[in-house]
């Protein structure tokens, strides 16, 4: 017998036979501050989220459901969602669909009931994924959908928290919650452990302990087991306890009165401090993990029949009978009948049309467009002001990349107050390339903030941010920096359209300091030459601009495709050009540009390339500084072996504006693709394949080799030179020669 | 047999009309205890009784139509036709209402009891009637086979945006009510196309119902009519938000502020509530309380908008109901028979 139908047949039994020897709260419902009503609502979202769960069991036996990851013997959140409100924004754990319904109870018009059986049968009606998956999420109860299996949710929590107080003094346009808001975050005992977890529980404590508010509840659902890894008895409690800045409340799950008042208890706390929490709810899990998962492999009756002892179902009807004066029989009567609903309605889901295509599935890989205010450019006057004398003077001379950006950073901060700066030393150091000096005198640091040293929790800030409507500008010192905590944007922010229909955005701009060909500086930790980590992501923007003009111009696009598309948007920027001045030879100043103006150039669009040059023997492409390179070889290419050149910038890593490379390079009778990145995994790959499906041309390619990159003299030995490049364009134009050649022989 | 699961949905004002003159006569003898209780309550409060109105010779537009006869006498209907309901053929699981239709689905459901009900009905309809502040427009957003046009529901509520003292009353399945003041409701019609022979259809006698123009109206309801007259129900009640108020779980003192407060001043979401409940409840069936057709309508025009069962179009919804009727309205004979 299906342990689902035991735990059923158990609770029907003992209550009609009155066998709920527990011990409940001492607390009275008025000291616990529920009335006997709200004790039956609570009974109301317990009993349906258990029906559900028992349905999706047999809607999944029968192909008709697909998820039977259950919140059976975590009701108690039932509790926990009724002392907070419904705008505080909440990431849910996985069994927390208690916590939903009770929540949309809170909010006329919900139909958790038909909207959860939708979410099991992925129907396309599913009013959150869209039938993409079964997730707990909903627009209107401020809860976005996201994993939460491998606690990675965490970290964006702590930034939501802290956009809470930021957003009550700078009002974003998008602004989502209320100033008094609180934050939720729900994971159990076993993902305490994930890295996510201790990086977010780090960072709550590390801006508590400054006082910064972080109006923020960790509520932690301790069952005691992580599939079949045993939580070591009293873990949670010895590892939590005592956090500094980070309050702890412990509350027994398993009885909703005592679960409220604890509840009700942080609510309070927290809304009035505006400091963080950690609520510890002991529970149960039963019937296992998941649907397929056969507890007694790993678990001895004993320790599953003792679970099923303590049905949080069954000490809610003894404390409905107890205390809010309800019969036996109108409890299992309510039991039932919520049953019966959920069978009925489960009639009707089952005949609604899932997904079919790939086009379905991928609608919303790329979030929808939201209608911003339009926003005037700043006056001359204030501009003098931000930028100060010596820089307005600067604004009017030829720059190099590092200057522009900066320059740029300055423009948009100044037209959006939405648009926030957040890093490891952007702050009062400016940056460690200098790129953001300055910008914390003009705008405060409140808007310019220098971050604890943790990347996971940098992006968790960026993304959470993005939930209240700021568009944060987040920067990761290193591109090899970006790796241990790259899930942020490929688990959470990717996805975070994905799942929620469109629904829910993070709107952001990554920028990354990164790539190769630094002289005397870094070695692999700071010379990362890879960004496979980040091209195979659906859905994100990566820019990589090769000069500080169109670093400006692609910056300005990248914070457009934010604010209006909602996108996310990568900006990799190449350390080795940040201050380089020059492209031939010392001081022509080659490689600086003038200040572009806001407003007086046309967009650098996703679907732009960069072209240098008009020469048809042979088309480079390449970017950033491959692209700088290949600058310098075609002057030697034409002057000494008279090949005239084209260079093609891709600008934009993804998504790849395939039409605009293929009609660049169409008229040219080669085209090779040069690439700093190395051979497996880079963009090269994606131009070798563009241009295999999609032209007649066969190019060559001259990538970096699959190498970390050195410190010292051979720090660009690994990497393509301007050489190398000069040789690999000989050796492609002249091998086309030979072939001729030997064609008129033979002929 | 076990018996269907049914949804109860209540009717507002404007359901007894001339076909339905004699309702109480012919359909609740057996309801004339209740029914004279009723009478002698209107009679001491100086109001013609339900019975001399329901057995008029002739039927009176401007005498049945007012709100303080109107409402009781729809009240009277309907609830002796939710009595009437064969209990053992239908598992009641759940009672909606229309606009007025929301006090008498409070009473079916048991919140309020049978004269308290009617007490709440009676004293609305009157302070409604002799207030009469503003009045009510009707105008489809579907076309004559109730499929949606695409925006026209945006055009329709972009005009309360447009029209100074324009609001909108209710939300009905494929229709706006409008509620305004005569002016607002004059610049109203004149900014609407007539179509199908009727709309814009001004709701004579009716006044700006669940608009802001009623606050007055509700101040002395929430005077005269205190929370206590309500208690829990004992079946759930779907409101005019798609709120459900469930036995046992349901605080009065809230059921009464939102039935005489939030109800009366903001827009009675007749689709949200049809929606909540077929979502929530999956019911066998929906009963209509007679009297009247009308509401049929509107309740199959939320099942398109819903595409209930599969139910996209009129012509869905009038097969459905020849193959084996959904909708069971008991102001129809022939499907009345089937409910009783």
């Amino acid at each position: 017998m299906d342990r689902a139908d035991i735990v059923h047949e158990n609770f029907l039994r003992r209550v009609a036979e009155q066998d709920l020897g527990f011990k409940t709260s001492d607390l009275s419902l008025a000291e616990a501050g529920l009335t006997n009503e709200q004790l039956v609502s609570l009974f109301y979202s317990q009993a349906l989220s258990r029906q559900l769960d028992r349905k999706s069991r047999k809607m999944q036996a029968k192909g008709q459901g697909f998820y039977t990851i259950g919140s059976s013997g975590h009701e108690g959140s039932a509790a926990i969602a009724s002392a907070f409100r419904p705008g505080d924004m909440a990431f849910l754990h996985y069994r927390d669909a208690a916590f939903q319904i009770a929540r949309a109870a809170q909010v006329p018009g919900q139909t958790p009931l038909w909207d959860m059986l939708l979410s099991f049968s992925t129907a396309i009606s599913d009013p959150i994924s869209g039938g993409r998956h079964k997730v707990l999420g909903s627009k209107a109860l401020t809860i976005p959908p996201q994993t939460s299996t491998i606690a990675s949710h965490l970290p964006k929590a702590v930034g939501t928290a802290y956009s809470v107080g930021m957003a009550k003094r700078i009002k974003p346009e998008h602004q989502a919650l209320a100033d008094d808001a609180i934050v939720l975050c729900g994971f159990g005992d076993a993902s305490l452990n994930h890295a996510s977890s201790q990086a977010a529980f780090n960072t709550t404590c590390w801006n508590a302990f400054q006082g910064i508010p972080l109006p923020l509840v960790f509520i932690c659902e301790d069952n005691g087991i992580g599939i079949s890894v045993k939580t070591p008895v009293g873990w949670v409690e010895a590892t939590m306890s005592n956090r500094p800045g980070l309050e702890y409340f412990k509350c027994n799950g398993l009885d909703i009165i005592d679960t409220y008042a604890t509840a009700k208890k942080v609510a309070d706390w927290v809304r009035r401090t505006r400091q963080p929490a950690f609520l510890h709810m002991s529970c149960v899990r039963l019937y296992g993990h998941a649907g397929p998962d056969v507890q007694t492999s790993y678990l001895s009756n004993e320790h599953i029949e003792n679970a099923e002892a303590h049905d949080p179902l069954l000490y809610s009807a003894k404390i409905l009978i107890e205390s809010a004066g309800l019969s036996a029989s109108e409890v299992i009567s309510i039991y039932n009948r919520i049953g019966d609903r959920v069978e009925r309605a489960a009639e009707q889901i089952i005949k609604l049309p899932r997904l079919q295509t790939a086009e379905q599935v991928m609608a919303s890989i790329v979030p929808p467009k939201r209608r911003c205010e339009p926003v005037l450019p700043a006056s001359k006057e204030q501009r003098q002001s931000t930028f100060g004398t010596a820089d307005t003077q600067a604004l009017d001379k030829p720059q190099h990349m590092a200057k522009m950006i900066n320059f740029a950073l300055t423009d948009l901060m100044m037209d959006h107050k939405e648009v926030v700066l957040a890093g490891e030393d952007v702050g009062r150091k400016g940056g460690v390339y200098g790129v953001t000096q300055h910008l914390q005198k003009r705008f405060g640091v409140s808007r310019v903030s220098d971050t604890l040293l943790d990347e996971q929790s940098i992006l968790g800030l960026a993304i959470g941010m993005a939930h209240n409507g700021f568009v944060p500008i987040a920067e990761i010192q290193f591109l090899a920096y970006l790796h241990n905590a790259e899930d942020q944007l490929r688990g959470e922010a990717a996805t975070l359209p994905f799942f929620s229909n469109g629904q829910f955005c993070n709107p952001m701009v990554i920028r990354v300091a990164g790539l190769g060909y630094q002289r005397g500086f870094g070695g692999h930790f700071h010379n990362d030459n890879s960004l496979a980590v980040l091209r195979d992501i659906p859905g994100i923007v990566i820019a990589c601009p090769s000069n500080g003009y169109d670093a400006v111009l692609m910056l300005r696009e990248s914070i457009r495709l934010a604010r209006e598309e909602q996108r996310v948007v990568v900006f990799v920027e190449p350390i080795a050009l940040y201050m380089t001045r020059d492209l031939h030879q010392p001081d022509d100043s080659l490689w600086t540009h003038q200040y572009p103006i806001v407003g007086n150039q046309p967009a650098l669009t996703l679907d732009s390339v960069g072209v240098r040059g008009d020469g048809k023997d042979l088309a480079i492409v390449s970017y950033a500084n491959g692209f700088y390179l290949s600058a310098q070889a075609a002057k030697i290419l034409l002057e000494t072996h008279g090949i005239a050149c084209r260079i093609i910038d891709s600008r934009w890593i993804a998504p790849l504006a395939e039409t605009a490379i293929i009609e660049a390079t169409a008229d040219c009778k080669h085209v090779l693709i040069v690439d700093e990145c190395r051979s497996t995994g880079s963009q090269s790959e994606a131009l070798m394949t563009l241009f295999a499906e999609k032209t007649k041309q066969f190019p060559a390619r001259l990538a970096a080799k699959d190498s970390f990159i050195a410190t010292g003299p051979a720090y660009g030995v690994t990497m393509p030179s301007r050489d190398d490049i000069v040789n690999a364009a000989l050796a492609l134009v002249n091998s086309e020669l030979l072939n001729s050649k030997q064609t008129q022989v033979e002929a | 047999m076990k018996p269907q699961s049914a949804l109860v949905i209540c009717p507002g004002r404007g359901t007894y009309n001339r076909q339905e003159l004699g309702y109480l006569a012919k359909n609740h003898q057996k309801q004339q205890l209740m029914l004279s209780e009723f009478d002698a309550r209107r009679e001491a409060l100086g109001q013609p009784s339900l019975t001399e109105l329901d057995s008029a010779a002739t039927y009176s537009t401007s005498r049945l139509t007012r709100g303080d006869n109107a409402s009781s006498l729809i009240f009277a209907c309907a609830y002796a036709d939710f009595l009437s309901i064969n209990r053992e053929k239908f598992d009641l699981v759940g009672v909606a209402g229309n606009s007025m239709g929301w006090y008498i689905a409070l009473a079916c459901a048991g919140a309020l009891d049978t004269h308290r009900g009617f007490e709440v009905v009676n004293t609305m309809g009157t302070l409604m009637q002799n207030a009469l502040i503003g009045g009510q427009l009707l105008y489809p957003y579907v076309d004559e086979n109730w499929v949606e046009i695409p925006d026209k529901r945006d055009q329709l509520m972009a005009l309360t945006h447009r029209i100074p003292d324009l609001y909108l009353s209710i939300h009905l399945g494929g229709m706006i009510v409008f509620a305004g003041t005569e002016k607002a409701l004059k610049t109203c019609e004149q900014a609407l196309e007539p179509i199908q022979d009727r709309f814009p259809m001004r709701l004579h006698n009716h006044a700006a119902f669940h608009s802001p123009l009623q606050q007055p109206i509700s101040a002395i309801a929430k005077q005269q009519l205190p929370p206590h007259l309500f208690r829990q129900p004992t079946l759930p009640l779907i409101d005019g938000r798609g709120h459900v108020w469930q036995p046992q779980a349901s605080n009065q003192a809230d059921l009464w502020d939102y039935t005489l407060g939030q109800q009366v001043v903001t827009p009675f979401d007749f689709l949200a509530s049809v929606r909540s409940s077929l979502r929530e409840f999956a019911p066998d069936n929906i009963i209509v309380l007679g009297p009247g057709q009308t509401l049929g309508g509107a309740i199959a025009q939320c099942l398109i908008a819903e595409k209930w069962q599969g139910i996209r179009s009129r012509q869905d919804f009038i097969d459905r109901q020849a193959e084996q009727p959904f909708l069971l309205s008991m102001g129809i004979d022939e499907q009345r028979a089937i409910v009783i």
